[in-house]
């Protein structure tokens, strides 16, 4: 099962990432909604590490609205006369009775968050190993959002195992 | 350029761009698709007649949109222009 051993904050997170998902209209949920369900629910290192280093829920969901009409745009079409042409009822959240499914990218990090809550001998599935795993796909979309941030794994990994020291006294 | 360095920049012929060129589409698509229908239905259009545009059975279209548009529009009255 996806989720032994997670934590409840964990679980929150990931309830949240679904939230997220479809209100950005993305048909399954990304490894960036995983990021953002983070940035939405956590009150542990992986938010705290976050927000150390000036990544924001609001300016991640921007990026990724960015990077959907960079996409649009590199095949001539503007998000933007879209919305503009489809008037007041035009919004790209997903329906409720469409169900969002994990993307191959989330399960990915899941799996990861999974392998790196054993290399660091934890018993727990926190935040922190979820951040990890999103960071292990330098291709992903997370990762890409966080170094358009200008956050690099690097600064990332070091400021987790930073807190994770602090907290263990 | 010659053909050998353009196979290797990215940019429009970088494949993993093309892709996700293809995944907005899809999302803005389906957006635009329930926004056009709810446009269409606020103007009074029925189901069939729009069914009828979108080229796809009316049962489709209501399957996909109704629950959504009439939990948006409860007090519309059933009858519709068209049907």
């Amino acid at each position: 099962m996806i989720f032994t051993r997670f934590t409840d904050r964990t679980r929150a997170c990931v309830e949240a990432a679904f939230d997220e998902a479809r209100m950005l209209g993305h048909d399954s949920l990304g490894d960036e909604d995983l990021l953002l369900g983070i940035l939405r629910a956590d009150e542990g290192i992986g938010a705290e590490a976050l927000s150390s280093l000036g990544v924001t829920l609001e300016g991640t969901r921007e990026q990724s609205e960015e990077m959907l009409s960079y996409a649009l745009s590199s095949i001539g079409i503007s998000f933007e006369e879209v919305r503009r042409e489809a008037g007041d009822a035009f919004e790209m959240r997903i329906p409720d009775n469409r169900r969002i499914p994990f993307s191959p990218r989330a399960k990915k990090a899941l799996i990861e968050a999974r392998k790196e809550m054993r290399r660091m001998g934890d018993n727990y599935l926190g935040t922190e190993h979820v951040l990890l795993g999103i960071l292990g796909n330098a291709d992903g979309i997370g990762a890409r959002i966080l170094a358009g941030m200008g956050v690099t794994p690097e600064a990332l990994e070091e400021r987790l195992f930073e807190l994770r020291g602090r907290a263990a006294g | 350029m010659n053909e050998k360095t353009r196979t290797t920049v990215s940019g429009p012929e970088d494949p993993r761009e093309g892709l996700e060129a293809v995944v907005a589409l899809r999302r803005t698509l389906e957006a635009l698709e329930a926004a056009q229908v709810e446009n269409a239905f606020i103007a009074g259009w029925s189901w069939a007649r729009i069914a009828e545009v979108l080229g796809v059975s009316k049962q489709a279209v209501h399957k996909k949109h109704a629950k959504r548009i009439r939990a948006r529009y409860p007090g519309e009255p059933p009858e519709r222009k068209g049907s």
